[in-house]
């Protein structure tokens, strides 16, 4: 992520980030990407998050 | 004289026996946090008027022969995000320094009506995640053990007030071991229930589908006469389970034989390694229970980033869409460790959520196929001692995996149980975690531990 993107990003959120702490936050940008990674293993089309409902029997 | 350190087990063995005054007891905790709350800072709010009032009406019901059980007339705090009726509820944070709720928490009842004295409310990391902050309108706990360290977090002032005997338990909530961290760096026994055994109802929020209340106390035994007030059934939280609720304390056998347990040890050995004090006490404490009786085996799960990523996605996605609002227009009322990492949850995106909690239900696939020949699971609570408190990384729970965080993906029952010291004298802690409802098995282990050990006997020298 560039600072032009979390520029843009916090911009879109309507968060009003003094500019130190977008710098800190920028360094630390690539460990969500991480886990957003993570997450993502090849699974089968149809497999179910895991807070599906159920509802109860009437 | 009432001793500066007492059990709940041992206080209420005295008071059921008219040798201990609830009064006393009570004033006898509010002189010792007048003493040493100064450096703690685990009390946001003590409140000496409605303990000593609470507390002479216990005294009067058990002198009229109405005595309620092991909770009555003992001291307990409240983690400052458990609601209570009248008295302001604030998540240690500016944003809702001023929220007086109307009602108690569905939990807070429980333990009044079980005759628990309400002696204050307790430290939290702000609204349970941003911590250890010094920007807030109260200063961070500090760890009794010694005070220029962390006390893990988000539950901070529980684990330092029960710790140095302010308060003979404590509540906690746990997103992603903010009961189990406390409890390990402060060497608490601290359980995080079932998901759906202790109803969340009237705890403000961190993440619906990963909050899980529950109890700090010193021993697996008090752990489970406080948790036997909290659980049951509760309408007003849709995800409490209406089950019937068992009899922790008589689980507590002091017997672990025959029982199965899985010993993760690559968790802490690879995928977030712990130094080697915390990696010999919890290899010590496996021994402890082979030689209990227990078979204990090595088990390999997916490594810890995959349950650590999956949980801090979901907790912080569901964190942002409770506190956006408050984000948008009041950005620097919340501390920075807070408001920074919220703005990291702000960047995922809705798929990210998503694919998040697909991968939650495969992991619970897992964790539920390994426990098929199990009865427990036991793993490291911490990767070392209590660090130093100014030491702590902003977006520390996203640089290293957490140890805990694997049991909110799973739901299951944990517990950070102190299996020893290192040589400086701080405690070290090991984890150990159930079958969903299986709360009894973890208690029992637990308890069993401590009463084969000696480290129960040890406490900060204030």
């Amino acid at each position: 992520m560039t600072r032009q993107e979390l520029d843009a990003a916090l911009a879109r959120l309507g968060l009003d980030v003094p500019a130190q702490e977008r710098d800190e936050i920028l360094a630390a940008a690539h460990l969500y990407e991480d886990m957003a990674r993570r997450v993502k293993n090849p699974r089968w089309v149809g497999a179910e998050p895991a807070h599906t409902v159920a509802f109860p029997e009437q | 004289m009432v001793a500066d350190h007492l059990t709940i087990v041992e206080a209420a063995r005295l008071i059921k026996r008219k040798e201990l005054s609830p009064v006393e007891l009570a004033d006898s905790r509010l002189a010792r946090i007048e003493t040493l709350d100064g450096q703690l800072h685990s009390f946001i709010r003590v409140l000496p008027d409605e303990a000593r009032r609470g507390a002479r009406a216990c005294e009067a019901e058990i002198m009229a022969g109405r005595y309620r059980g092991p909770l009555h007339g003992i001291p307990i705090g409240l983690k400052d995000i458990y609601e209570t009726a009248g008295i302001p509820t604030t998540g240690h944070s500016k944003v809702m320094q001023d929220h007086v709720p109307a009602v108690d928490a569905f939990t807070v009842t429980r333990l009044k009506d079980a005759g628990a004295v309400i002696m204050g409310k307790l430290a939290t990391h702000e609204f349970a995640f941003g911590g250890p902050s010094f920007d807030l309108p109260w200063p961070p706990a500090r760890n009794p053990w010694d005070t220029t360290r962390f006390t893990g977090g988000s539950s901070s002032g529980t684990g330092a007030a029960v710790a140095a005997g302010l308060v003979l338990g404590g509540t906690g909530s746990d997103t992603g071991g903010s009961i189990r961290g406390p409890a390990a760096y402060c060497g608490l026994a601290g359980i995080k229930p079932t998901y759906g055994l202790v109803s969340r109802a009237g705890i403000l929020p961190l993440a619906f589908s990963l909050d899980h209340a529950g109890p700090l106390c010193w021993t697996a035994e008090d752990c489970a006469i406080m948790l036997q007030a909290m659980a049951g059934h509760d309408p007003a939280d849709p995800a409490s389970a209406d089950r019937p609720v068992p009899n922790f304390r008589r689980a507590l056998t002091g017997e672990v034989k025959g029982l199965r347990i899985g010993l993760v040890r690559h968790f802490y050995t690879t995928d977030n390694e712990a130094n080697a004090e915390t990696r010999d006490a919890i290899d010590a404490a496996a021994r402890q229970f082979a030689e209990m009786g227990a078979a204990v085996r090595e088990i390999t799960l997916s490594p810890l980033a995959e349950w650590a990523s999956c949980g801090v996605l979901i907790m912080m996605a569901e964190a942002y869409a409770i506190h956006e609002a408050n984000l948008r227009t009041r950005f620097t009322d919340f501390g920075e460790i807070f408001r920074d990492r919220m703005v990291l949850a702000g960047l995922w995106s809705a798929a990210d959520y998503v694919q998040a909690v697909r991968r939650r239900r495969e992991l619970i696939d897992e964790f539920d196929r390994a426990m098929a020949d199990l009865d427990l699971v036991m793993t490291a609570a911490a990767p070392s001692e209590a660090p130093k408190i100014d030491a702590v990384p902003k977006f520390a729970i996203m640089e290293r995996p957490s140890l805990t965080m694997p049991f909110n993906v799973t739901g299951t029952p944990a517990m950070s149980v102190c299996c020893g010291f290192t040589a400086a004298g701080l405690p070290l802690s090991f984890q150990i975690v159930g079958k969903r409802f299986a709360d009894a098995t973890v208690l029992r282990a637990a308890d069993a531990y401590e009463r084969a050990t000696p480290w129960r006997q040890r406490r900060p020298a204030l």
